[in-house]
């Protein structure tokens, strides 16, 4: 997913009035994906909004202390929390398919010996199932596959949760009133900027 | 993982593209710090030190990109993308085979050769994307990487006097009519490779 491009961004402006610019459009590429990413099965969706969590981050970073209101700091906190937790979710949705993969090629092995050992019987006798390939390898590819299944549900609630809680702490507005604020030269002569 | 270091002196007044210079130079220097023993599957918090230092890279070079001579910038920033791409190859299954070996520990009997064989394929995706990490690091340095970041925030060089012989002895202005043969004091530099981006 490429991040939008930005308008109007000056060199010879101030880094807090150009930063300021770049925020917001990372903000609103943010918020966009809700609320796609309320269904738990649009998995794409919540990679990219990790990557746009990501994007957001890494500017508020470079620039919350420095050129901005407090309540940058707390927003660049909370985005990073968030972009944690989609990628633990990510994680698991990429680690599923493969476990699933490697049922399905073991099973494929296990199908194939069957059909050898019955040669051209005209039914199947169920003793001939017995010890197939791989069949020790079972209980430990179902067990991690259950495991992140349940793991990325309870992830994706912990989401729906953080989620809700930035909406009602109003973040979006907050950031938005705290990328428009500076602060005040005595403060940002005094200290260098605070990186996280 | 380790904290991106302090930026001296940037504040909200700083001009924009002096702040492309002060920041991309010591997110540059923090990449190639990081650099050492990533190839060490065992250690894999140097991988995942460089990856964020990567990251934090790529981050500023996309914030400040309009400060930057665009014809540099490409080649630069496609190769860091591509060097974040690896590690983050490499990382995956590195933190993968961590929490793997969290969940063998607390299986059964039963579960463990299951649960071992997810374990030998992730392995074999680490060793993979250790090589391919292996080539990049010599491609970046083949490629002088540090050289052309560095060119890309180096200051304008220091105009050159034209050489006495050069000089026309016959100018076509009016003698002493000096505006004829030299630029206005004020007259914009005109951009060169390796200069930031001026308007």
């Amino acid at each position: 997913m490429k991040a939008r491009k930005v308008k109007q961004l000056d060199p010879d402006g101030t880094l807090a009035d150009n930063a300021q610019r770049v925020v917001a459009v990372r903000i609103d590429e943010l918020y966009d994906f809700v609320p796609a990413v309320l269904n738990p099965k649009r998995v794409k969706r919540l990679h990219e909004m990790r990557i746009a969590a990501k994007r957001l981050r890494y500017v508020l970073e470079v620039t919350s202390s420095a050129c901005f209101g407090p309540y940058a700091l707390t927003a660049t906190k909370r985005v990073r929390e968030l972009q944690d937790l989609l990628g633990e979710i990510h994680d698991c949705d990429i680690q599923l398919p493969r476990v699933a993969q490697i049922r399905a090629e073991l099973s494929a092995d296990a199908v194939t010996e069957l059909g050898r050992r019955a040669g051209g019987a005209a039914d199947l006798d169920p003793a001939l199932a017995s010890s197939l390939p791989h069949s020790e390898d079972w209980a430990g590819l179902a067990a991690l596959e259950h495991y992140l299944t349940v793991r990325r549900g309870l992830l994706y609630d912990r989401f729906i949760s953080v989620w809700q809680d930035i909406e009602r702490s109003a973040m979006r507005a907050r950031l938005e009133y705290a990328i428009a604020e500076r602060p005040s030269l005595t403060t940002s002569d005094a200290e260098p900027a605070e990186i996280i | 993982m380790a904290k991106a270091r302090l930026v001296p002196g940037l504040s909200a007044q700083t001009r924009y593209a002096d702040a492309a210079t002060a920041t991309i130079a010591v997110r540059s220097d923090e990449l190639f710090e990081h650099a050492a023993g990533v190839l060490d599957v065992t250690q894999i918090e140097a991988v995942h030190a460089m990856r964020v230092a990567t990251r934090r890279l790529r981050s500023v070079l996309e914030f400040y990109e309009p400060c930057l001579n665009p014809d540099q910038l490409e080649p630069v920033l496609e190769q860091v993308c591509e060097l974040a791409d690896v590690l983050g190859q490499r990382r995956d299954p590195d933190v993968e085979l961590q929490a793997l070996a969290a969940f063998a520990a607390a299986a059964s009997e039963a579960e463990r050769p299951g649960i071992e064989r997810f374990i030998a394929s992730t392995s074999q995706q680490q060793q993979q994307a250790n090589a391919e990490l292996s080539q990049m690091l010599e491609q970046i340095a083949a490629d002088d990487l540090r050289g052309r970041l560095a060119a890309l925030i180096a200051p304008p060089p220091e105009p050159v006097a034209a050489p006495e012989a050069a000089v026309d002895p016959e100018p076509s202005g009016q003698p002493g009519d000096d505006a004829a043969t030299e630029p206005a004091a004020d007259a914009p530099v005109p951009a060169k490779s390796g200069w930031l981006r001026r308007r």
